[in-house]
């Protein structure tokens, strides 16, 4: 009796797992076998079973010719057993010097089979302009070298070196420290493109897929090695910690490296090495001891990247020069070349301003776009559009652009509607444009192929396709179905995609309406590992395993000239995109995918915005709310709050979800959502100048903590808070019910509490006690931060409203500011057209200083309303104004005017100066 | 031509100016303060702060900076966040705006003051617009007013028919005692019958057998011990086979036997096909069974047959549990396993299907391809609740501008209201329920002369059967037999009507009984290839064809009977069990209209009927003309 008893319990107990395992799959559901590992890719593997010291090329003829130092590496011909027929030619390397300390190494093969890839595009032309005509090579023995290496010069204060055998390239201070190195641990490796051998099988194979590799092995792989560096960052995109944790070595678990192929990853997981959708082959080292320096390597291959961990060479038994603490990365790309970029810093923002002159800064975005953003998969017709419209109206919380995902489509055919949801396209965009807002439609690149889509027939007539490896237009599934790739590698193609979006082209469409770009990894759903085959051949016979991390760019790059070319060049586009390369910034936002309704995904979009600022792209944010699955409402407010400080600031939610507009959790809820979003409109003006901080320096919106406070090392690994600028510290509350957190204030001045005015010191930190009414958000002593307190519909309505100076002072009574003000849509900002005002509070005055230079056609009426005072010593009660010789009054005011019970603070009533003037506040 | 109309332009504009400017600076202190305000901003120089927060002077009122965080001293501009505009709208009704309207380049008010920075030009539309209000308004209260009355009449019926039901459940609780004693009388009456015919019959057998055993004495057989030596030998071959399919797992064996020695007596070949049935039965009735209900009876079923099985093993039913409660995210998951065998297109399909959650076997053939034929019908289930669930998420719907609200908006005098906007195919119709399949006979069993009929014939009977009387009068017995059984028939029926009447009257049908008429009732709408059911007090369901998907069962009235709920629907794939929200709205006609899908599987729909034309309401709505009446100007023109 008892044993059936068992046996019940057994059956119970198997049905019990069942259930939970079906239960707990969606959250679970990352597919991991479906991508390929480090051991299931040859490249990768054969590159990570090389031993340190096993590269047998030695740099000869070093010579400088036209501005350049170039060389040849070739074999060595002592004691090398056996040479495999592919290592016989020599490889030419070159290196560049261009302005601001950027060294560019380039090698290729001296004469091969086939051209290699190189990515076009993507270094801006001007880069070219900025290259040091090298005049002449030093030489020098090195640690007793056999050979002397040669030694030229770099900027002011650095020199690179190449130094020949063993072959080393390295950028050094002046006659000292190494900053940055290549090939130090004598990993290179060159597969050069060759003959196929008798017998030879090329093909590779993964999970049923076949690609042919009719070009064989040619990948590349090195060790680059950062010196005086505590830890290295950037390389996104992935979903993981902002300081990247070694991959190898000792003490260290076993770990796939950090892999760049884009990727359209289902349900990713929070913490992983893997890369989803984007790849900037950039990374940064920072170190308390040197600084910053950062290494670039312009390649659109796969690449997979070890971050080798202390004592990884343990065996090797090299010596690098060890006074100097260094991190160790190994570089492995399957195609392409080596043209890599050496930046020497020494500060972040110096890194981040000399990538920028390679790649460039990050476009300009209208003001709407800084604003915030409604999205769902799907609003569904006209009327549920103009439903949430006139909700978010009805519930006074603002917002400025509605999104329609792919279900607007006729068909997911894209630049059509579905005349039965959308019988009115035009006039459901006149009515959102009359209220200031604007519209957002999805447009995909994979093209439905269906004789009777206009796209489709063109693209085939023209033959714009990628062609599969037999030479046929590539068709591959997605969301339509059956669809076909455009070729974006071509400069034609991209131009006839840009005529596309012009308003009588794209029908249906106003010149209120701009474009998402989704799936352009490309996402091929029965493609190997949901992307194109490699074998997939594009313009002039590159293979898209050459480009394959690039097809994003190209296309994000051809959908933002068809807006520019929309708007006669006379409207900023905004095109956001979900794949990224280097460069991406150039052409609009991004944001971190398809991410889910959980905390841990609320806590990691934090590292995620942070590397992918560190690596150029500015403009980003992760989905409010979590795309997959149904956030708490303690979730979705917690993400609202930290989210109206992403520099893309977006609610977004997958079909199957309820619906989440901040209006649907009861009024408490809805009061803290409009709050937050309150929070990130009152802010606007701040945000804009600091978006064109980065279009002119390359310096993101969203900075890791360090960027601000290089020396501080606990700021180093700190991932859950973030700078918004120089004057703003953000931090997240990352979990269920919270009461307390402890959040680090940087530096040695004071921090201001935003919301109750209280100062807390700095350089320690500190346990708050926390609510659900707010996260924990600081302003910097020492810094002014311009605001516009009054609430409007969109920011479309706030162009005229007055300001709100809030003033921090630092321990010195004193504290700075800026505010970029522009006309907030055309390009007319880079004619000078606008208002740059450096705020500077010094010995009781106010001063408002021109930025701007020369003449500027714009103005603008809007006055300063209010001037905040926190931090002031003494108990001043009036202000003069000149040159206009008023005065104004001094009286306790509020800190933020919608809050009730908030705290009071001194208050400069009604200055009205205007911000295009120069003015002088005294205070007495 | 050109000159004179730019020269009318020019007019136009400067007196637009003008009056402007003049309304500027007349009215700029007291801008956007409610009439019944003004007293409050007039009665002195310093002035409070509503939320007692601070005091500022009258200089600072409409100063166009912020002083009181509620916004009290910035009525008439945007400066305080917190701050409410009012706008008269003289011909029109007024308006209270958010402080974020005024001057913000977008006319709110019809008469345009919200706007008076001179950016924008409004011009005043209010009288045009009030007329449409006033028109909109009047239908409405001219359809409250009929719907008042219909409503009062329901009111009245609800009461009569109530009463009715309580007075037929009085009625039948009486009649129930009668019947049960009666029965009681017929029973006993029978037994006593019975058991005289039992003694009879024993004595006669008696009889018989003493004959008998004078006879057959010498002939005797054995039958009994080769029975038991049978099954004996057949649960030995159990045993082995059993142990065969598990193969011979050492815990399980003896559990296994255990088993045998329990059960051994059950038809083996029945048990499988048992389970199968179930499954199958689930899956017909429910149409979708992945609710945690019908896995939960499943395991039931499961465990049942792990304890009834003998020749089919755990091993054999695994699969079977499998694929009855497949959903198809498993099947993505299953088949993601080994996705080398699926063509291209499957390959595609199934990835999409990750994200769109649509199925993806009934377009690529069979990618999950089931084992035992028996479960087909498990499989189609929720193909087909999924089918259905991501074409009605695309389904067009009628224009409704408060499709998603939460909130009733028949306060707002925007409302798009009346039933003629309306002109879906609704219809409703009264459902047969099994409780009043019964009603005819019951109604019959209600005739108080019917009842006596029985009195009477029971106690004839009673009175002319003499159960003493040997042998018994085999007539009589059967008359007896016959009444009782009529009887005690008769009495069960009454019994079931008695509890569901019961049933009925313990529903909320309203503060008034407004909503008696519902019960029983059903309310139909189509959309496209969609019938909606709305039946109150009971379910809600969505009908394509012969399949039904339940969006509901009956749960409560909501928001003062403003809404009723349905709750705990057929389980929706990734998503919520489905549940159906009815808005009610006045109108003339029981209707339902405009059902939607706002949310995954959580439906909302609309019903117009009388039972909410509140008399109330109807005085509000007829306050509110009166008002938007004496509003309006003398003379309207003005300009």
């Amino acid at each position: 009796m008892k044993k059936t008893q068992t046996m019940k319990n057994l059956t119970l107990l198997l049905l019990l797992l069942l259930l939970l395992t079906c239960h707990l799959s969606p959250v679970l559901s990352w597919k991991k076998d479906e991508f390929r590992n480090c051991n299931q890719t040859p490249f990768c593997k054969r590159a990570r079973a090389r031993n340190p010291g096993s590269t047998s090329l030695t740099a000869q003829d070093a010579a400088i010719s036209d501005g350049e130092l170039t060389a040849k590496l070739v074999l060595k011909r002592i004691e090398q057993q056996e040479t495999t027929p592919d290592q016989i030619k020599p490889l030419l390397l070159t290196l560049s010097a261009y302005q601001d300390g950027i060294l560019r190494l380039r090698i290729d093969e001296l004469d091969p089979p086939r051209k290699r890839f190189e990515v076009p595009d993507v270094v801006l032309p001007e880069f070219e302009g900025k290259k040091l005509w090298l005049q002449r090579l030093s030489t020098e023995t090195i640690d007793g070298d056999a050979a002397p290496s040669s030694v030229v010069f770099l900027s002011d204060g650095y020199e690179a070196v190449l130094r020949h055998d063993p072959f080393e390239v390295y950028v050094r201070e002046k006659r000292g420290n190494r900053v940055i190195s290549v090939n130090s641990n004598g990993l290179f490796d060159f597969e050069q493109l060759r003959e196929k051998g008798e017998g030879e099988d090329w093909e590779e194979r993964f999970r049923g897929h076949t690609d042919k590799r009719p070009y064989g092995p040619q990948s590349i792989s090195f060790d680059v090695s950062f010196y005086g560096a505590d830890h290295v960052y950037g390389i996104p995109e992935r979903a993981s910690s902002f300081a990247l944790k070694p991959t190898r070595g000792p003490g260290v678990e076993e770990s796939e490296p950090y892999r760049l192929f884009n990727l359209d990853v289902f349900e990713y997981i929070h913490d992983s090495p893997f890369g989803l959708y984007g790849s900037i082959p950039f990374m940064i080292s920072h170190g308390k001891a040197r600084g910053t320096s950062g290494f670039f390597w312009l390649n659109a291959a796969e690449m997979q990247i070890d971050v080798l961990g202390n004592g990884w060479d343990a065996e090797a038994g090299i010596a690098l020069p060890s006074s100097q603490s260094r991190i160790d990365t190994f570089w492995m790309s399957e195609a392409g070349i080596v043209d890599a970029f050496f930046f020497v810093g020494p500060g972040p923002k110096d890194v981040a301003r000399q990538y920028a002159s390679v790649t460039g800064t990050p476009a300009m975005p209208q003001l709407f776009a800084v604003a915030y953003h409604q999205c769902r998969w799907n609003y569904r017709d006209e009327e549920d559009v103009e439903q949430v419209d006139s909700k978010f109206d009805e519930h006074d919380i603002p917002y400025d652009v509605l999104w329609l995902d792919i279900e607007h489509t006729d068909g997911k055919r894209y630049f059509t509607w579905d005349r039965m949801l959308f019988p009115h396209p035009e006039e459901m965009q006149r009515k959102l444009a009359a209220k200031g807002r604007h519209m957002v439609t999805i447009v995909d690149p994979h093209i439905k192929r269906d004789d009777s889509y206009f796209l489709h027939r063109e693209a085939t007539e023209k033959g714009y396709y990628v062609k599969d490896a037999n030479g046929n237009d590539y068709d591959g599934w997605c969301w339509p179905g059956s669809s076909s790739y455009l070729d974006m590698l071509r400069p034609e193609v991209r131009s006839w995609w840009a005529t596309k979006f012009s308003t009588e082209n794209y029908v249906g469409s106003t010149p209120s309406l701009y474009i998402w770009n989704d799936m352009n990894e490309p996402s091929v759903f029965n493609g190997p590992e949901v992307t194109m085959p490699r074998d997939a051949v594009h313009r002039g016979d590159a293979e898209h395993r050459e480009v394959h991390n690039a097809y994003g760019y190209y296309f994000h790059m051809a959908t933002a000239d068809g807006l520019v070319q929309r708007g006669d060049g006379k409207d900023r586009p905004f095109v956001l995109s979900r794949a990224v390369f280097a460069g991406s910034q150039r052409h609009g936002a991004i944001w971190t995918g398809d991410n889910t309704a959980e905390w841990d995904h609320l806590r990691v979009s934090v590292p995620m915005i942070l590397t992918l600022g560190l690596t150029g792209i500015s403009f980003s944010g992760a989905d409010v709310g979590g795309f997959f699955g149904n956030p708490e409402p303690e979730l979705l407010v917690r993400w609202y709050q930290l989210g109206a400080y992403y520099p893309f600031f977006r609610g977004h939610a997958h079909h199957d979800t309820k619906r989440r507009e901040p209006w649907l959790f009861g009024e408490k809820n809805t009061q803290r959502m409009r709050e937050a979003i309150h929070t990130r409109y009152m802010l606007l003006p701040y945000f804009y100048t600091l978006f064109r901080e980065a279009n002119t320096s390359g310096v993101p919106v969203a900075r890791p903590l360090w960027m601000e406070f290089p020396s501080e090392e606990a700021t180093f690994t700190n991932d859950e808070a973030l700078m918004i600028g120089s004057s703003l510290l953000v931090q997240g509350i990352y979990t269920e019910h919270a009461k307390h957190t402890s959040v680090y204030l940087p530096g040695k001045e004071s921090w201001y509490d935003v919301k109750t005015g209280a100062a807390y010191k700095g350089g320690k930190t500190h346990k708050l006690d926390v609510n659900e009414e707010g996260i924990p958000a600081f302003q910097r002593a020492g810094t002014i931060i311009p605001r516009k307190d009054r609430f409007r519909r969109s920011s479309t309505q706030m162009v005229n409203d007055p300001y709100t100076l809030v003033i921090a002072l630092n321990s010195s009574q004193a504290a700075e500011g800026e505010l970029y003000v522009d006309d907030g849509k055309s390009f007319e900002f880079q004619q000078g057209s606008y208002i740059h005002r450096r705020f500077v509070f010094a010995d009781g005055k106010l001063t408002s200083l021109n930025l701007a230079p020369g003449q500027t056609q714009f103005s603008s009426e809007c006055v300063i309303e209010r001037i905040i005072l926190q931090g002031l010593s003494t108990g001043q009660k009036s202000a003069l104004i000149e040159p206009a010789n008023q005065k104004a009054e001094i009286e306790q005011g509020p800190l933020l005017l919608h809050s009730r019970q908030g705290p009071t603070v001194l208050t400069i009533r009604k200055p009205n100066v205007r911000i295009a003037d120069d003015w002088v506040i005294k205070i007495f | 031509m050109k000159h004179k109309m730019s020269f009318i332009a020019t007019v136009l504009c400067v007196l637009c100016l003008l009056s402007q400017s003049i309304l500027r600076s007349a009215a700029n202190q007291f801008l956007g303060i409610a009439p019944e305000d003004e007293k409050y901003y007039k009665s002195s120089e310093v002035i409070k702060c509503k939320d007692g927060s601070k005091k500022f002077s009258r200089a600072q009122l409409n100063d166009d900076f912020c002083d009181c965080s509620d916004g009290t001293d910035e009525p008439g501009t945007s400066a305080c966040p917190g701050g409410k505009f009012y706008c008269r709208n003289v011909g029109h009704a007024p308006l209270q705006l958010f402080s974020s309207r005024v001057n913000d380049g977008i006319c709110d008010c019809c008469d345009g003051s919200d706007e008076y920075d001179g950016k924008v030009s409004c011009p005043n539309t209010c009288w045009e617009a009030g007329k449409v209000a006033r028109d909109k308004l009047k239908k409405k209260i001219a359809t409250y007013q009929e719907g008042v009355a219909i409503r009062k009449q329901e009111v009245e019926q609800a009461k009569v028919a109530m009463a009715k039901d309580e007075a037929e459940l009085s009625k039948l609780q009486s009649d129930q005692k009668t019947l049960k004693r009666l029965v009681e009388q017929l029973r006993e009456r029978k037994e006593q019958i019975e058991k005289a015919e039992e003694r009879e019959r024993l004595q006669k057998e008696k009889e018989e057998q003493e004959k008998k055993e004078a006879e057959e004495k010498a002939k005797q057989e054995n039958s009994g011990g080769e029975d038991q030596e049978k099954t004996k030998a057949e649960e030995e071959a159990k045993k082995e086979k059993s142990e065969d399919v598990e193969d011979g797992s050492a815990e399980d064996k003896p559990i296994e036997s255990q088993h045998d020695d329990n059960v051994g007596n059950l038809d083996d070949s029945h048990s499988y096909q048992d389970t199968a049935e179930k499954h199958d039965d689930l899956g017909t009735k429910d149409g979708s069974i992945d609710t945690p209900e019908h896995i939960g009876s499943l395991v039931d079923g499961v465990q049942q047959e792990a304890v009834k099985q003998k020749k089919e093993s755990v091993a054999t039913s695994e699969p079977d549990f499998d694929g009855g409660s497949k959903v198809p995210h498993d099947e993505g998951d299953d088949a993601s396993e080994n996705t080398e065998s699926l063509s291209k297109e499957e390959l595609g399909r199934l990835v999409a299907s990750r994200w769109t959650g649509e199925d993806t076997t009934k377009e690529s053939g069979e990618v999950d391809v089931t084992k035992d034929s028996d479960h087909e019908d498990h499989e189609e289930l929720p193909k087909e609740t999924h089918d259905e669930q991501s074409d009605g998420y695309a389904s067009e719907t009628d224009d409704d501008n408060q499709k998603y609200d939460d909130e009733d908006h028949e306060d707002e005098a925007d409302d798009d209201f009346g039933v003629e906007d309306h002109s879906d195919s609704g219809s409703s119709y009264k459902y047969e329920s099994d409780t009043d399949s019964d009603l005819s006979d019951v109604t019959t069993l209600s005739n108080p002369s019917w009842l006596e009929k029985i009195q009477n014939t029971v106690r004839n009977i009673l009175h002319v059967v003499n159960i003493f009387q040997t042998p018994v009068n085999q007539s009589e017995a059967a008359s007896v037999r016959k009444e009782y059984d009529e009887s005690s028939a008769k009495l069960s029926k009454i019994e079931s009507r008695i509890s569901s009447l019961t049933q009925k009257l313990k529903h909320d049908f309203g503060p008034d009984k407004e909503f008696y008429s519902f019960y029983g009732r059903c309310f139909e709408s189509k959309q496209n290839k969609y019938v909606y059911k709305v039946c109150p007090y009971k379910q809600a369901s969505q009908e394509e064809g012969h399949s039904t998907t339940r969006l509901g069962s009956w749960d409560k009235f909501e928001d003062s009977y403003k809404v009723m709920i349905f709750a705990n629907g057929d389980k929706c794939w990734n998503g919520p069990d489905r549940s159906l929200k009815v808005r009610l709205r006045c109108g003339l006609k029981n209707e339902v209209a405009d059902v939607d899908e706002p949310s995954r599987c959580e439906y909302v729909a609309l019903l117009s009927t009388p039972a909410i034309c509140l008399e109330e309401k109807l005085q509000e709505l007829q306050h509110k003309l009166d008002l938007m009446n004496k509003e309006q100007p003398h003379a309207h023109d003005e300009l």
